[in-house]
């Protein structure tokens, strides 16, 4: 981890960001068809992010208000649409774990962890199939424009970070119900800290930001960076260890973007 | 695949000749006290064979896997293409893996073959009920040994078992064994301080592993019965011994190493309340177990695979000064006048490495150790809650160990096999045969 707080000290020095920042604007509410789970969007507009010498404009999207939970994620990973087994479910779905991915900490209501990136990327895309829309992991990029509007002008003092961050300091070493810390700038849940969140880095590496509960909390915000390592699924005595679980990585979750 | 068949008769028959070949002492393999290269042997291939194969290569230098064997050709392949994959990517595994076609073996006596090639070393990781009559041929073979747990599924097979530990005794051979937490940092830690007296007599415990459902695989329409139970062997009481022995078995181990005792007697309750397509074979879903020690300590058992349930896995005992939690996830906390808590180091070391490390040391350093009876132990407790809750019985130790029951189907080959039925407490006996209800 040591190594990677110092890439992701480098990537930040080397950061600057000029998103737009302007107050929270509209949420939708979306439903995962044949159930009653819901989850919120939130639009974000067009800006730009610089990250070293490269500018990247990024078109509005909208992104989720929390974390992807266990109950939209069961739903995926438990066939709880009635078509796990069905030939016309074109996605395949998680393998059942040997072990609790939850840690026992809570389920409904807390955020989807031990999340595989494979697992996160095939929920998106089955959540695509039966919904018509396009959801898919953020980009690295759209997910920094969203840290620094959601960071706003304010500096992320300690208290600041500990009204809006589940971290080391406040956790007790476990993840939370999204949803109960202070709403940031734009509007969202947990963006820094609880579950750190899988990005789509422009080299296709395996990223997370925001720092999780895990993290101290001067290592959890906008510039918070991890690659995956070993140790994530260090546990795991099946070879080959599964694709779809992390069998420690409880830090790990997702959060959606959808597609305008 | 050549002798598709195993007479089960074999496992008494191995276990009468073992007692003939512990009279001749053998040398427990060639390398057991230099640094040469130690040659391992997988029994077993699928993703734990395969798994604990890479383990052993992490472990230790001089390490190289020579031979592989399984039942299914499919899977054996499965190992080799994954085994090969790691040799492209590690120059360590590319100086490891030095298996060739000439020792790789399939079919029932595929077992017989690996234990016959150069080995030094094997590794034991089919479905469990086989077990006993493979830990029997290789201590036979003079072979040290890794096993996984657990290591029976019924009373003639842990009878065998022990009988086995004793020859492996007499010959001197190594034994480790698949309950991990033996051999991880945060669990040897606070069994120290247990030991210590840190929270005085332990009193009572609980220990839990209540989790979802696992695996199935969908029967496919060539597969005989014999190989849908087999691939589907979690779901089986003489191929897993049911889930309370098959995975609880860890947490029970845990209760027996921390009260440094294995129970006396036990009641229980258990059913089949969600998990019921026949897919799922007759197994149980549930099972809560009331254990009793000897110094009168009890110890809750519960274990649980139930989706959209309450996960819980760990341990906690309750001392005459404090208590401990623990978790193998990175957590052990005591509470009390000893307060303490395990720090997780930066760099954590597999505990299904260590459990190698610590092995092959053993044979190198010429001290090799034996864990074959603490997990008959384990094991039998396991085994003891699961026939508590099976025949709705108060049972003791002893009436288990010593019962006339024996779950292996007297002769597998691929063909017909019905499934046993579920078992019913209040009318399921202790005593009784694979296919008695």
């Amino acid at each position: 981890m040591r190594r990677n707080a110092l890439v992701a000290a480098m990537f930040a020095a080397a950061t600057t960001v000029t998103s737009q920042t302007q107050a929270p604007s509209s949420t939708e509410r979306d439903t995962i068809p044949g159930t009653l789970v819901t989850f919120e969007m939130v639009a974000v507009p067009r800006g730009t992010v610089t990250a070293g010498a490269k500018t990247v404009t990024v078109e509005p999207f909208q992104i989720g208000r929390t974390e992807v939970t266990w109950d939209m994620y069961d739903v995926f990973a438990l066939g709880l649409d009635g078509l796990k087994d069905q030939g016309a479910d074109a996605v395949s779905r998680p393998s059942q774990p040997y072990g609790a991915p939850d840690y026992g900490w809570g389920h409904a209501g807390y955020a989807a962890i031990s999340i595989a990136r494979p697992a996160a990327e095939a929920f998106c895309e089955w959540l695509s199939k039966k919904t018509g829309k396009t959801y898919r992991l953020p980009t690295e990029a759209e997910w920094m424009h969203v840290a620094a509007l959601a960071a706003g002008p304010v500096p992320l003092t300690p208290d600041r970070r500990d009204n809006l961050a589940w971290h080391r300091g406040n956790s007790l070493g476990k993840a939370h119900l999204v949803g109960t810390k202070q709403p940031d700038a734009l509007g969202l849940f947990d963006l820094f800290g609880n579950a750190a969140e899988w990005v789509n880095a422009s080299d296709d590496s395996f990223v997370t930001r925001g720092g999780s509960f895990r993290d101290p909390p001067e290592r959890i915000g906008p510039e918070a960076r991890a690659t995956q390592e070993s140790s994530w699924n260090e546990r795991d005595p099946q070879l080959p260890k599964s694709r779809w679980w992390l069998s420690d990585g409880p830090f790990v979750g997702f959060r959606l973007v959808r597609a305008q | 695949m050549t002798d598709n068949k195993i007479d089960a008769v074999s496992r008494r028959t191995f276990m009468q000749t073992t007692a003939a070949a512990t009279a001749a002492f053998v040398l427990p393999g060639a390398h057991a006290a230099g640094s040469d290269a130690i040659r391992v042997g997988v029994i077993g291939t699928g993703g734990r064979g395969t798994g604990a194969a890479a383990n052993v290569v992490e472990s230790s230098p001089g390490i190289e896997i020579v031979a592989l064997g399984d039942l299914m050709p499919d899977r054996l392949g499965q190992c080799r293409e994954q085994l090969s994959k790691l040799s492209k990517e590690d120059p360590k595994f590319a100086a490891a893996v030095k298996v060739t076609d000439e020792r790789c073996f399939t079919g029932f006596d595929a077992f017989k073959k690996v234990l016959a090639s150069d080995i030094d070393y094997v590794i034991l990781a089919t479905p469990p009920g086989f077990r006993p009559a493979h830990l029997t041929a290789a201590v036979e073979a003079g072979k040290n040994i890794f096993t996984e747990k657990p290591v029976a599924v019924d009373a003639a097979g842990i009878r065998s078992v022990l009988a086995t530990y004793e020859a492996a005794q007499k010959k001197g051979l190594a034994i480790g064994v698949g309950t991990q937490r033996r051999h991880q940092d945060l669990y040897l830690a606070a069994v120290k301080r247990v030991q210590d007296g840190a929270i005085g007599d332990v009193m009572s415990g609980q220990v839990f592993w209540n989790q979802g459902g696992l695996w199935n695989r969908d029967r496919q329409k060539n597969w005989t019965d014999v190989e849908w139970q087999l691939r589907n062997w979690l779901y089986f009481t003489w191929l897993s011994g049911d889930h309370i022995v098959e995975q609880h078995v860890h947490n029970i181990d845990v209760a027996n190493w921390f009260i440094g005792a294995h129970p006396v007697r036990a009641i229980a309750v258990g059913g089949r309340q969600w998990r019921i397509d026949p897919k799922y074979g007759h197994i149980y879903d549930h099972f809560g177990v009331d254990f009793e020690y000897p110094n009168g300590s009890r110890v809750l058992s519960m274990c649980r695979q139930i989706d959209g349930t309450r996960t819980r896995i760990g341990e906690s005992f309750i001392g005459a000064r404090g208590s401990l939690e623990l978790q193998d996830q990175g957590i052990a906390d005591i509470r009390g006048p000893n307060a303490w808590k395990w720090q997780k180091p930066e760099k954590p070391i597999s505990p299904y490495v260590q459990e190698h490390t610590d092995l092959v040391a053993s044979i190198r350093a010429g001290k090799p150790y034996n864990e074959l009876k603490q997990v008959a132990e384990s094991t039998l407790s396991a085994i003891l809650g699961r026939e508590a809750a099976y025949t709705g019985q108060e049972l003791t130790w002893d009436e288990v160990l010593n019962a006339q029951q024996d779950l292996m189907p007297p002769r597998i080959e691929f063909g017909p096999l019905e499934t046993p039925a579920v078992p019913t407490p209040g009318r399921t006996k202790l005593a009784r045969r694979w296919n008695d209800a």
